[in-house]
């Protein structure tokens, strides 16, 4: 098919636009604020450092170029795959990415599916329970998807952790410690896909297909988990490209409270330390994970959906 | 000057002698639940969290700031220590010897001290390190400062070292005796700078074993461990140490995760206790406090004498007769921190406070601070209320670097604001991250800024207040940030940190501080906070007398 060859090449180019923009931007605005990055490699509170040193640290990241230079240098090297050296690990970015991007993707995947779990669970509880529980679904939806993580993070820590005593506070070791961290990523975001999910429940509850169903003398909890559910996840799983985003971002508040491993925290770490590479390096992974998600989901949408693919071509 | 360094005055605990070393650097706040319960337990690992950034190297000699003194103290021993009255006593090294002209020392090194990777401890290995500390390679900040005297190192026999100086250092001991330029296996700094940032090897009760980035570092026992400094080999004599298997130091910035974490077991000793933490943990019996006020400089605001209007003196003193911080220490800090009227930390034995310079009584002090500034030409005031002259407004800016200072530091800052605009002055409170903060320092824009110092000794004066280091590194950074320009006390500080005689250092020191307050260049307020909370089954804890940070050396978890 020529033309999802051409809107194949014309996506692919878009990704490398992104991460060619994300990386440019990232770099100068970094640059932008004020302060020398070699004093603050060597700084530190309470800490001076000499002039041989800051030549030194200065020489070996290439600080002494012209910015132009430190720029194109910068993208040479991206280009051959190299991410080059984070100052505040002592190490190469990618491996130091390596490291994180592990704990990142499970605390994203898990609060992804808890999400899900609950944003489904309140939904077929509200459409199906009348008028007082639409109320209260979509009450709670509303709640749930506008408060901050650092707040219901707290909130959960008080009442599992120090009220109960049954959660660790902190990140521990174990499927324990990924719940509250979990929970506090999820529980927005189920109320985004709760309030879409509800929606298109409750078209799918008065379509004729479940109409026919029931004709056919499908038990009401079997009409709903064949049928209705089914066509009712259609919009929210196209929402889960965006989820993911958000789920990445929502990570860097997240893996600080909880004290958690991961490339929020490292990207949180490396902007106060000015480390320009690492936080460049993390800015254009999750860019390129964030457009990949992107591009799998909407080619899956053009090969279940004839529509899409015609307004493509 | 309370001359017992790190107890409380007011929460002295009198403890038995055989502990007493031990115990009187964690005299609880106020509680008697602090004192040991029995006798040291062995084994089991404690969980340590610390809210201050991971350390992107654990070899302090790299760069050099607090973060990398706390864990590094745990595993790196340096050649000398200091004991609760401040006094230099021995550690890695056993006795030292100063030549009359200042200018050569020798130091005779224990011969029974081998490092954690088998390397033996030598002046060969004394050396390698303060060669390290020195190579721009190593980009060493606090360490190369207080090495900066060493002109050359000569290893005269396996266990006898000699320093040859290039100018005399009083500060010479005291400056040794900080973990930055601790001593390590000359073996391990041959390696690359990655591995041993690592893990550096040294000859601690502890071991780095493993560094999970952002999340925590293992250390475990040294089952070799044989040189605690004098003062504590003396009150754990025939024991064991360290007590513990080992300790799992992890990174929680978030101050109330970091509490909870330690309210519900999860970690069983926290620093960076904020103020209301601290006032919450007093009502908690399995909580103990350990207030650790670091040495050096007290956290003060500098006046920027450098520039207008802080040019004049006479604006000077008006700025600070016109405000209060005495309450917004009290209600902001809940107690937990003194008012300090000197330029040390209260532990410095040499520091000298007036308090009488800078309590301010509005009744007296307001007129006071209005008339100096009619006197200094800013008689006019504009419909704001600020003063002025020649059509200018009486502006200071005040960059606050949000990485230093802490939420109830800031919010002081905003009372001084609003104390100040009563006066008439109008202060710019820019909050900033450190890269920022620097910069605009560089730049020299700014009127007031507080920044923290941490060095052992009061040389620490000649750093911030010498017309020498007014003068910026390549990087625009200079550590006299009030900017005094005083022949005077140059000449002073100058002799101060070339004399060996203790009563003519001290007696130099005095003047000197005296220079610095009267000439209102800098805003006293409370030494630089450092407080630990514990849970009440930590036993033996005690923060190193030397630069502040707790030694697990001799801790146990009480069953």
């Amino acid at each position: 098919m020529p033309g999802n060859r051409h809107w194949l090449l014309l996506r692919a180019g878009g990704v490398v636009f992104v991460l060619w923009a994300a990386a440019t931007i990232t770099f100068f605005a970094l640059r932008l604020v004020p302060g020398d990055p070699a004093e603050a490699i060597l700084g530190g509170p309470g800490s001076q450092a000499g002039p041989e040193a800051l030549e030194q640290v200065r020489r070996e990241y290439g600080l002494d170029q012209p910015l132009v230079v430190q720029y194109l240098t910068y993208l040479g090297r991206l280009v051959t795959g190299d991410l080059g050296q984070s100052y505040s690990l002592h190490k190469p970015v990618l491996t130091a990415i390596g490291e994180q991007f592990g704990a990142t993707l499970t605390l994203a995947l898990v609060s992804l599916v808890l999400a899900w779990a609950l944003a489904t669970g309140l939904a077929a509880w509200s459409v199906r329970g009348g008028r007082v529980a639409w109320a209260i679904g979509s009450g709670l939806e509303l709640v749930a998807a506008a408060v901050p993580h650092f707040w219901l993070a707290t909130v959960l820590i008080l009442f599992f952790s120090l009220t109960l005593g049954i959660l660790p506070p902190v990140s521990v070791p174990g499927p324990l410690g990924i719940v509250l961290p979990a929970l506090t990523m999820a529980i927005p975001l189920a109320g985004f896909l709760g309030q879409v999910m509800r929606e298109s429940l409750l078209t799918a509850m008065e379509s004729p297909f479940v109409t026919t169903a029931r004709a056919r003398g499908e038990s009401e909890v079997r009409i709903f988990w064949r049928h209705t559910l089914r066509h009712a996840a259609i919009p929210a799983v196209g929402l889960s490209g965006w989820a993911f985003g958000s789920l990445i971002s929502g990570a860097v508040v997240v893996e600080s409270v909880f004290a958690r491993q991961g490339l929020g925290r490292s990207l949180l770490s490396a902007v106060q330390l000015r480390d320009v590479t690492l936080v460049t390096g993390i800015v254009l992974v999750v860019a390129l994970a964030y457009t990949v998600m992107t591009l799998v989901t909407d080619l899956a949408d053009r090969v279940i959906d004839p529509r899409t693919r015609a307004v493509a071509e | 000057m309370p001359s017992r360094r790190f107890s409380r005055p007011r929460a002295a605990v009198v403890v038995t002698a055989a502990v007493a070393l031990l115990l009187a650097a964690c005299s609880p706040g106020g509680g008697t639940s602090g004192e040991p319960s029995g006798e040291p337990v062995t084994g089991g690992t404690l969980t340590y969290a610390s809210g201050d950034a991971e350390p992107s190297c654990l070899d302090p000699h790299v760069g050099g700031n607090y973060p990398q003194a706390l864990i590094a103290t745990q595993y790196l021993e340096s050649l000398v220590s200091l004991d609760e009255d401040g006094e230099v006593i021995p550690w890695l090294a056993t006795e030292w010897d100063v030549s009359d002209d200042g200018l050569e020392w020798e130091f005779t090194l224990r011969d029974d001290v081998t490092f954690t990777d088998g390397t033996p401890f030598d002046a060969e290995a004394v050396a390698a390190n303060i060669a390290h500390v020195q190579d721009p390679a190593t980009a060493s900040s606090t360490g190369y400062l207080a090495l900066a005297k060493i002109k050359d190192v000569v290893a005269v026999d396996d266990h006898l070292v000699r320093l040859e100086m290039s100018a005399p250092d009083s500060a010479l001991l005291e400056s040794l005796s900080q973990v930055w330029v601790a001593m390590e296996s000359p073996k391990a700094l041959e390696r690359s700078q990655e591995e041993n940032c690592a893990a550096p090897v040294g000859t601690g009760p502890f071991v780095v074993d493993t560094w999970e980035r952002q999340d925590s570092v293992t250390l475990v026992r040294n089952d070799d461990y044989n040189s605690p400094p004098a003062d504590v080999a003396e009150a754990t004599e025939g024991s064991d140490l360290p007590y513990l298997d080992s300790i799992v130091w992890r990174f929680i910035p978030d101050s109330a995760s970091r509490y909870a974490a330690l309210q519900s077991g999860e970690v069983q000793v926290i620093d960076n206790a904020q103020p209301d933490t601290i006032r919450s943990a007093e009502s908690d019996d399995a909580i103990e406090e350990l207030d650790a006020p670091r040495p050096g400089a007290a956290n003060r605001i500098e006046l920027n004498s450098g520039k207008a209007p802080f040019d004049d003196e006479r604006v000077r003193e008006a700025f600070i007769r016109s405000v209060n911080v005495d309450d917004g220490i009290q209600s902001l800090f809940f107690g937990t921190a003194e008012r300090s009227y000197s330029p040390l930390s209260s532990v410095e034995p040499l520091g000298l406070s007036l308090p009488d310079l800078f309590t301010v009584d509005f009744t007296v002090d307001t007129d006071a601070a209005s008339d100096l500034l009619d006197d200094a030409g800013w008689a006019e005031r504009d419909a704001d209320g600020y003063r002025v002259k020649d059509g200018e407004r009486l502006s200071l800016d005040f960059p606050v670097s949000t990485n230093q200072s802490i939420p109830a530091e800031q919010s002081l800052f905003e009372q001084i604001q609003a104390d100040a605009k009563t006066a008439g002055f109008e202060v710019n409170l820019q909050p900033l991250d450190l890269s920022s903060w620097y910069g605009v320092l560089a730049e020299n824009d700014y009127d007031l800024v507080s920044a923290p110092y941490t060095k052992v000794g009061p040389d620490v004066l000649r750093i911030l207040y010498h017309s020498d280091s007014i003068t910026p590194a390549p990087s625009g950074y200079f550590a006299n940030l009030a900017q005094v320009d005083d022949a005077e006390l140059d000449d002073l500080l100058t002799q101060a940190s070339a004399t060996s005689d203790a009563d003519e250092r001290a007696a130099l020191y005095e003047q000197a501080q005296q220079i610095i307050l009267e000439g209102y260049y800098i805003l006293p307020l409370y030494d630089q906070q450092n407080h630990f909370l514990r849970s009440s089954t930590v036993q033996g804890l005690r923060a190193m007398p030397t630069v502040s940070t707790p030694t697990f050396a001799g801790a146990w978890l009480a069953p």
